[in-house]
């Protein structure tokens, strides 16, 4: 039981994680290589996808998606898909995919004159299920190790936080103000039911005996 | 589009009602009971029963409870400032 229980708690905790992972933004310091975009045939990945530009028809099974490819510091790849996420999740009320695609091409370098760029983007880059971080905005940077201090995530993550500390404590006041009352009415219900009961009881048996024949004389 | 829009203001406004109701009842009750403890505390004296619903009477008028209305205001001001911030900046 023990060990369900810590299953429980573990699949809960990496799955908050995991969620927070891929919603919040991040930052990455690359150099844009290229652009370019490409018709996406939805299949088992689809909910890694955002919605087609906001005005657009909804509901097509396909459609172009523009994409921002890159080299990280470290040489390696990195490409970006480039959508709007429009009114849906996550939150990003991105509009602008046309616009950000045209700063990208803008922010274009190669390997000997390069121009290091901060890519602000959410979501992961998965290979297996042909997934991509979706970039939601672009800024040139000084160089590959300027440090970039993360306030959007340290506000969300502190308002979630209070947000969730405030929960428990409006439960604890409903608990104590509410059911424990209510649980205490039961009990003092019931027991004053047994009372009754047992005098309901008595009151029977003394009747009975007073039918019993007195000895008589 | 207009569709996503209609459906994020809707599924906002039932999340914001909710979120409402639960804040007012928990703001009333954690008045209630600082009511209670001062009269068991410090008042000791009159109809303990006048005093509290005359406190919760105050309530109903106070600015706190007013302020619980920022639970429909702060997430639409949150979104536009954020529609403003990625998208025109």
């Amino acid at each position: 039981m023990r060990y369900v229980k810590w299953s429980f708690w573990a699949i809960v905790t990496i799955s908050v994680f995991a969620f927070l992972h891929y919603t919040l933004p991040q930052h990455d310091i690359v150099r844009i290589t290229d652009t370019y975009e490409k018709r996406i045939d939805f299949g088992d990945n689809s909910i890694f996808w955002a919605s087609p530009d906001t005005g657009n028809a909804t509901g097509a099974t396909n459609r172009d998606v523009f994409f921002i490819q890159t080299i990280r510091p470290n040489g390696k790849p990195m490409v970006y898909r480039n959508e709007d996420t429009g009114w849906g999740w996550p939150p990003y009320f991105k509009l602008d995919s046309s616009n950000l695609q045209t700063e990208a091409a803008d922010l274009k370098s190669t390997k000997e004159n390069p121009q290091w760029v901060s890519v602000t983007h959410y979501g992961w880059r998965n290979e297996f299920l042909s997934i991509y971080p979706n970039a939601v905005a672009v800024k040139p940077v000084d160089g590959p190790d300027v440090r970039i201090i993360p306030w959007v995530n340290i506000v969300i993550l502190t308002i979630l936080a209070v947000l969730v500390l405030m929960a428990r404590r409006m439960w604890l006041q409903f608990r104590e103000r509410t059911i424990d009352p209510f649980l205490e009415d039961m009990d003092d219900a019931s027991d004053s039911a047994r009372d009754r009961a047992r005098g309901f009881w008595r009151k029977i048996r003394t009747w009975l005996t007073s039918w019993r024949g007195k000895p008589r004389n | 589009m207009i569709f996503a829009l209609i459906r994020l203001v809707m599924v906002s406004l039932v999340l914001s009602s909710v979120v409402y109701v639960l804040l007012s009842i928990y703001s009333r009750s954690v008045r209630r009971e600082k009511l209670e403890d001062e009269w068991d505390q410090e008042v000791k004296t009159g109809d303990r029963d006048a005093y509290i619903e005359k406190g919760m009477e105050e309530y109903q008028h106070s600015l706190r409870r007013k302020l619980i209305v920022l639970v429909y205001i702060v997430p639409m001001v949150v979104v536009l400032v954020l529609l403003y911030v990625i998208n025109f900046v």
